[in-house]
């Protein structure tokens, strides 16, 4: 968290995070074009460094898309979720690279200027083999350039978590995009199967991790718990919730984490104002809630983050009857704005 | 929140149907590249 906007909060967790990740980056391009050269000889330095780029870029796409549900799967890969957005941005500029070395290649040298050829040289629409390609590759290009324009916290608040939520699902879309790009471009032409194979199989595994971590998010939503008489809701046992973590449950469709901490229960919107982070799969630091993805706090009892910080999540009544722990399925406050805190 | 857990359950439920197409269509319309047998009748029109 920080009061003031910066370019980047650097600290260790980072610095190593995107040390592993440009490490990864620069090894792969070398082995890329290195062997590549050398199994096939009469390839030019451009192609494969086009190649190189664009595979990589695709490459991280899915290990971007996969790290979403494996966090939701299991909690142990959630610091992989801390810098995603490093990972999103240094794919988009992989991609841009792919884009624009192609666009130079393939579409500089003719008579008019090379966006112009890119939308217009190619018009064999209704053709599977020949179809132009290159523009879907240009239209996800599009969708990753505004997600990454928008990634830093400054447009996460000019748009609201809400909007910038939905601008960042369109990187689904952007994935459909670039898998047709490549199903219709590069695979038209390299046929080997492993190559195709390799393709599904990328698909299937993000696909599979998505839908089986939605099931699971389902399966909570639409668990059912009886009240009593007094509207209060009964959770768990108090010991089933281990000190300083939460226990999330669904309540009237909403999810609440319910904090277990010095002796007592504590129930928030598992909802953080910042990024939509689950936080009810962090834990308690220095007194605070802290989201598992960014860090962002809340003190337990009010839902309001600490001074001088302005966030404020719902918070629910709770009571202790024995060792049973109880909700209240209505919110003490509903606006979630921090204007409201004010 | 669950609206938009919601949308993006059925999002990828989509996407699954949506990439499966393209992977039907993309593989099964490339042409073969083994090169055509002229001695057999039939392999001229392929």
């Amino acid at each position: 968290m920080s009061v003031h906007y910066q370019a980047v909060g650097w600290n260790r967790q980072k610095r190593i995070y995107d040390g592993v990740m440009g490490g990864g980056v620069a090894l792969y391009l070398g082995a890329f074009v290195g062997l590549g050269a050398w199994v096939h000889p009469q390839a030019t330095a451009e192609t494969l460094l086009i190649r190189g780029l664009g595979t990589c870029a695709l490459l991280l796409l899915h290990v971007i898309l996969s790290i979403g549900p494996l966090a939701r799967l299991d909690a142990r890969l959630l610091p992989l979720l801390y810098n995603r957005r490093h990972l999103g941005v240094t794919m988009f500029t992989l991609a841009l690279a792919h884009g624009v070395f192609s666009l130079v290649q393939f579409h500089a040298l003719g008579d008019v200027p090379a966006p112009v050829s890119l939308l217009t040289a190619n018009t064999r629409w209704n053709s599977v083999a020949q179809f132009p390609f290159e523009i879907l590759g240009a239209a996800a290009l599009g969708i990753l350039f505004l997600m990454a324009a928008t990634s830093h916290d400054f447009w996460l608040n000019q748009l609201s978590p809400q909007v910038w939520k939905r601008l960042h699902m369109c990187v689904y879309a952007a994935y459909l995009l670039l898998i047709a790009h490549v199903l219709l471009g590069a695979l038209q032409s390299e046929r080997s199967p492993l190559l195709a194979a390799i393709l599904g199989l990328g698909c299937m595994v993000v696909t599979g991790l998505h839908l089986a971590a939605g099931a699971r998010e389902r399966r909570i939503d639409r668990e059912r718990r009886e009240a009593e008489t007094d509207g209060f809701v009964e959770v768990c046992d108090f010991h089933a919730i281990p000190e300083k973590r939460a226990r999330v449950i669904s309540l009237g469709g909403e999810r609440v984490a319910v904090f277990r901490h010095d002796g007592k229960v504590s129930a928030l919107s598992n909802v953080c104002a910042h990024q939509n982070g689950p936080l009810g799969e962090g834990k308690i630091v220095d007194g605070c809630v802290t989201c598992p993805w960014h860090g962002y706090q809340y003190l337990p009892d009010t839902g309001m983050s600490p001074p001088p910080f302005l966030e404020k999540v719902a918070t629910y009544r709770t009571r202790l009857a024995g060792t049973r722990v109880l909700v209240h399925p209505m919110p003490c406050v509903s606006a979630l704005k921090k204007e409201a805190a004010r | 929140m669950r609206p938009l857990r919601e949308v993006h359950f059925w999002t990828w439920v989509a996407l699954a149907v949506a990439l499966a197409l393209a992977f039907l269509l993309g593989l099964g319309e490339r042409p073969s590249s083994t090169p055509v047998n002229p001695s057999i009748e039939w392999e001229k029109t392929r």
